[in-house]
């Protein structure tokens, strides 16, 4: 493993992308890519530690004896420990006394040279001269003084007068001779207690907290020289020899001490968060994280197994805080586990170290190649027994102990098994759990290199194994096994005879939600198109399709819409062809030749008998189709066309053009509002208008009232006022100029000239659509047949000067 | 206790000692440390054991990460368990002087099957073991 600086902006740049929504998340990503640990600060030491075991196995017990090796190695691994590059070493407390490096330069106690009688002493000598926290006990170290520092050893040999005082509960190990620092609390606590030992006070219920700490932070707590001497010689320091008394790691400080500047690169990023679901799962390949503090105490950072220290009962407590139902008292739990230590030499308290022993035993006889059965005295399983594999049931060692816990305890997540499975299981456990705890676990704790792998790691790998068993659809993902369990079951119930129907369970399975995950892009108002972010789970639309259906009925109605538009506008196209041959037909006449002009004209005659046979109904030759001429004028193009068509067109069709026009302007000014095309037509209809008869004219006025209130819509329209000026203008044209105008033979063209004022007047002038131009003589119109009054109204109101008169 | 009751996990043996067999033919005895979702194992205090005919030798070899995809058999080793068996260990050298004779002779053997059969006219390709290009 190796640790990696990582750059301190680099981490913050993904916060503030907001890529990753917690810090914590960062720490996982960390371990993504450089794998559990890359942010554990102690594998160095741990790794000294084991290197070192190996070293002494195999040099024996020659050379240096426990005291250089373990102070050597100790005073090495404390200089490395302390004075590394800072970027690489979470910085130490600031505690970090002073004697360490004094005690690196003690010169190393060959323990060979020793004799019997004062090797214990020298022994002693050692051990607590290397353990800055007994040496600190003699020192100003109050109960609640936490932060002092260490004072020197010369005060240690205070020490060895109270061996009697240690509480039968209290822990002792072998002082491993913390090279590292001590945790001030730690530190603390020690002294707190050896006071008290010295005190002679009974020590009290102690404090859950403490005793963890106490395993946590060192498990060696310091062994009076007493002890030792009372233990048996020879086992011990020939184990002491070859393996050392083992370093304490330094207990990794709270997280705000610790460098960020070894933290690993900012995490790979498996999958942009924009436009991919929020990465809240942590995916398959990640390791699990450490935890980096716990809620209780800050000290249990050691994450990293140490082997010669009692760290499995804070590992157990570190990790299943809450679940453990059973709460057994940390100090039932220690009588428990001590009681089978207590022997004579030893008070219960002395578990830990002969669990060290017990280890470096187990170690030597590994090297012989493993020999069978266990060693020495029997072992406390794991210190309390909180190893992770029984910790279910802990120290299964306990018997009577062991029937208090009716059953294990289950955490893994077993939602997903057939609920028979279930039960088949438990009973399976319960069964194998006394039988199989006791043998297990003394080996196990007698392995140094045990729990490499921590529990969070192993609950992470079985979590990934149990994400396969998740599925949606447990028919098809296993079928075999649903229907095994089914086929239990209902062979089951065949046997008790249906007698305990509550019994069909039903089968849970995990319902895996199918998240939804779509993507939707966003789309800024107003521009082309969506922003959008292309990821792994949303590739890139190439095209961006959406899906309309219509009905089939809407899409009828609208193909027919279409069609007959384009019908029209086919036959204006057709229509405007014949024009335009017939409008350069002059031209063309003029540049033929003599002989061909009889062709010519032939064809120009054809021409227009077309064009007059396009607006002509089927059935009716002569009459021009009012239909047709609708629908071609309902086409901008087709007014356009019509305009020019009239003049070419011979006078009756013209004037039926122009009536038939008359009476649907209605129509057509509804169609024509926005772009007035009909406006176009105002010339060549003068036109016809000037030809007009006078019965024709009248005709034509009364086409253009026509109905009730069309003649209120024709002002409306500016051809539709336009129109009728024209046609009152004639109609005036004609009776000045002719005096034997048949206009007023009959009454019609008076009286519609009277509803036409009338209609003038009573219209607001808001709606009266200014006309093309005003005819002039239209006030000598109106003048025959209004009054004054009134022609004064509709003289402002169509304001008609008077002068144009 | 089982991670996942019902189901195989690697869980229960970690800190136990195995054996495992690997797809190249070797044998390795060690403690299961560590193992991930592939089941790529790290091996503790690995001796590699070799064995010809009734003789066998160790290699220790310290630790071992082997490939999941490697494995062919993993068993573990029950400690407690007499070990009465009739096989003789032997030094390291004096047992890979013997695999070394073993794979001699059984080189020879194909030699002249091969040789055998090409006089007669047949050929059977060999069969490769590995799948390494």
């Amino acid at each position: 493993m190796f640790r990696f600086q990582s750059l301190d902006e680099d981490c913050t740049l993904e916060k503030e992308e907001g890529l990753v929504e917690e810090e914590d998340e960062i720490d996982q990503f960390n371990d993504d890519t450089f794998g559990d640990g890359a942010i554990d600060d102690d594998w160095q030491e741990e790794h000294k530690r084991l290197a070192e075991l190996e070293e002494r196995k195999n040099d024996g017990l020659g050379g240096l004896g426990l005291g250089g090796l373990g102070m050597r190695g100790m005073g090495g691994d404390s200089s490395t420990v302390q004075l590394p590059p800072p970027a690489s070493r979470v910085p130490h407390p600031s505690s970090l006394p002073p004697p360490h490096h004094s005690l690196s330069s003690m010169p190393p106690l060959g323990l060979e040279e020793m004799g019997g009688g004062d090797l214990a002493e020298s022994l002693a000598m050692l051990i607590l001269g290397a353990d800055p926290a007994i040496a600190s006990v003699g020192g100003p170290a109050g109960p609640g003084d936490r932060s002092t520092g260490l004072p020197p050893p010369p005060s240690m040999p205070q020490q060895h007068h109270h061996p009697s005082q240690l509480p039968s509960h209290h822990q002792l190990t072998l002082s491993g001779l913390p090279p590292g620092p001590l945790h001030p609390s730690l530190l603390s606590y020690q002294q707190h207690q050896h006071l008290l030992r010295r005190g002679g006070a009974p020590m009290p219920q102690m404090n859950s907290h403490n005793i963890w700490e106490n395993n946590m932070g060192f498990g060696p707590v310091s062994v009076t020289p007493g002890l030792i001497t009372q233990m048996e010689d020879s086992p011990l320091l020939s184990i002491i020899k070859e393996v050392g008394l083992p370093n304490r790691p330094p207990p990794v400080m709270s997280e705000d001490g610790r460098d960020l500047s070894e933290r690993a690169p900012p995490p790979r990023s498996s999958s942009p968060v924009i436009g991919s679901p929020p990465v809240r799962a942590v995916p398959i390949g990640t390791p699990p994280k450490q935890p980096m503090s716990h809620a209780m105490n800050h000290q249990q950072q050691i994450h990293h197994p140490t082997t010669v220290h009692v760290r499995a009962p804070v590992h157990h407590q570190h990790r299943y805080p809450p679940s453990f139902p059973e709460r057994i008292s940390p100090n039932t739990l220690l009588n428990m586990a001590n009681s089978p230590l207590c022997r004579p030499p030893f008070p219960a308290g002395v578990g830990p170290v002969l669990s060290q022993i017990q280890r470096a035993q187990m170690l030597n006889s590994q090297v012989a190649g493993f020999p069978r059965g266990c060693q020495g005295p029997p072992l406390l399983p794991g210190g309390g027994g909180f190893r992770p594999f029984f910790g279910q049931p802990p120290p299964h060692r306990m018997g009577p102990h062991h029937n208090h816990i009716p059953c294990p305890i289950i955490r893994h997540n077993t939602t997903h098994l057939h609920p028979q499975h279930r039960r088949m299981l438990t009973q399976r456990m319960q069964s194998r759990g006394g039988e199989r705890g006791g043998r297990v676990g003394d080996w196990r704790s007698r392995d140094p290199y045990s729990n490499l792998m921590t529990q969070r790691e192993k609950e992470w790998v079985a979590k990934i194994q149990m994400m396969q068993l998740q599925s949606t659809d447990p028919y098809l993902d296993d079928y075999y096994y649903q229907n095994y369990f089914e086929k239990m079951e209902k062979r089951q119930e065949r046997d008790r005879d249906g007698v305990r129907k509550e019994h069909t369970t039903k089968l849970i399975t995990p319902q895996v939600a199918k998240l939804e995950h779509t993507y939707r892009p966003v789309q800024f108002a107003g521009s082309l198109g969506k922003l959008t972010v292309s990821s792994v789970n949303n590739p890139r639309k190439m095209i961006d399709t959406v899906v309309t259906s219509r009905t089939d009925d809407e899409e009828k109605r609208e193909k027919q819409v279409w069609n007959k538009r384009r019908q029209i506008l086919y036959t204006v196209e057709k229509m405007y062809s014949l024009l335009l041959e017939v409008q350069d037909f002059e031209k063309r006449f003029m540049q033929t030749p003599e002989e061909q002009r009889e062709a010519l004209l032939e064809q120009h005659k054809t021409h227009t008998l077309q064009l007059y046979a396009s607006l002509k109904e089927k059935e009716w030759d002569d009459r021009v189709s009012d239909e047709q001429c609708l629908l071609i004028m309902s086409v901008r193009k087709g007014k356009r066309l019509i305009s020019r068509l009239i003049p070419f067109l011979p006078p009756l069709q013209a004037a039926t053009v122009v009536m038939g026009i008359a009476r649907n302007l209605t129509a057509l000014a509804k169609k024509d509002k926005q772009d007035q095309a009909l406006c176009w037509l105002v010339e060549p209809v003068a036109v016809v208008i000037s030809s007009l008869s006078s019965a024709a004219l009248t005709d034509l006025l009364q086409e253009l009232q026509g109905s009730e209130g069309q003649l209120s819509k024709v002002l409306q329209n500016k051809f539709g006022v336009t129109l009728l000026y024209l046609i009152l203008s004639e109609g005036e044209r004609m009776q000045s100029s002719d005096l034997n105008c048949q206009l007023m033979d009959d009454n019609r063209w008076t009286e519609l000239v009277f509803s036409v004022t009338r209609e003038l007047l009573n219209v607001p002038p808001s709606s009266l659509s200014p006309p093309l131009f005003t005819p002039p003589n239209l006030l000598s119109l109106f003048s025959r047949y209004v009054d004054r009054q009134r022609l004064e109204l509709l003289q402002e109101k169509l304001q008609i000067s008077a002068l144009s008169r | 206790m089982n991670y996942m009751p019902g189901t195989a996990s690697l869980i229960d043996d970690i800190d136990k000692k195995h054996l495992v067999l690997l797809r190249d033919g070797r044998t390795l005895i060690g403690f299961l440390r560590s193992i991930d979702q592939f089941a790529n194992l790290v091996f503790h205090q690995t001796v590699e054991r070799i064995h010809v005919g009734k003789k066998f030798g160790d290699i220790p070899r310290g630790i071992f990460i082997v490939r999941g995809e490697n494995v062919v058999l993993l068993g573990e080793i029950d400690m407690d368990k007499p070990c009465d068996t009739v096989l003789q260990q032997v030094s390291i050298e004096e047992i890979l002087e013997e695999q070394r004779l073993q794979q001699q002779a059984k080189q020879e053997t194909e030699k002249a099957k091969v040789t055998a059969l090409k006089d007669r006219g047949l050929s059977i390709p060999k069969a490769d073991n590995l799948d390494e290009y």
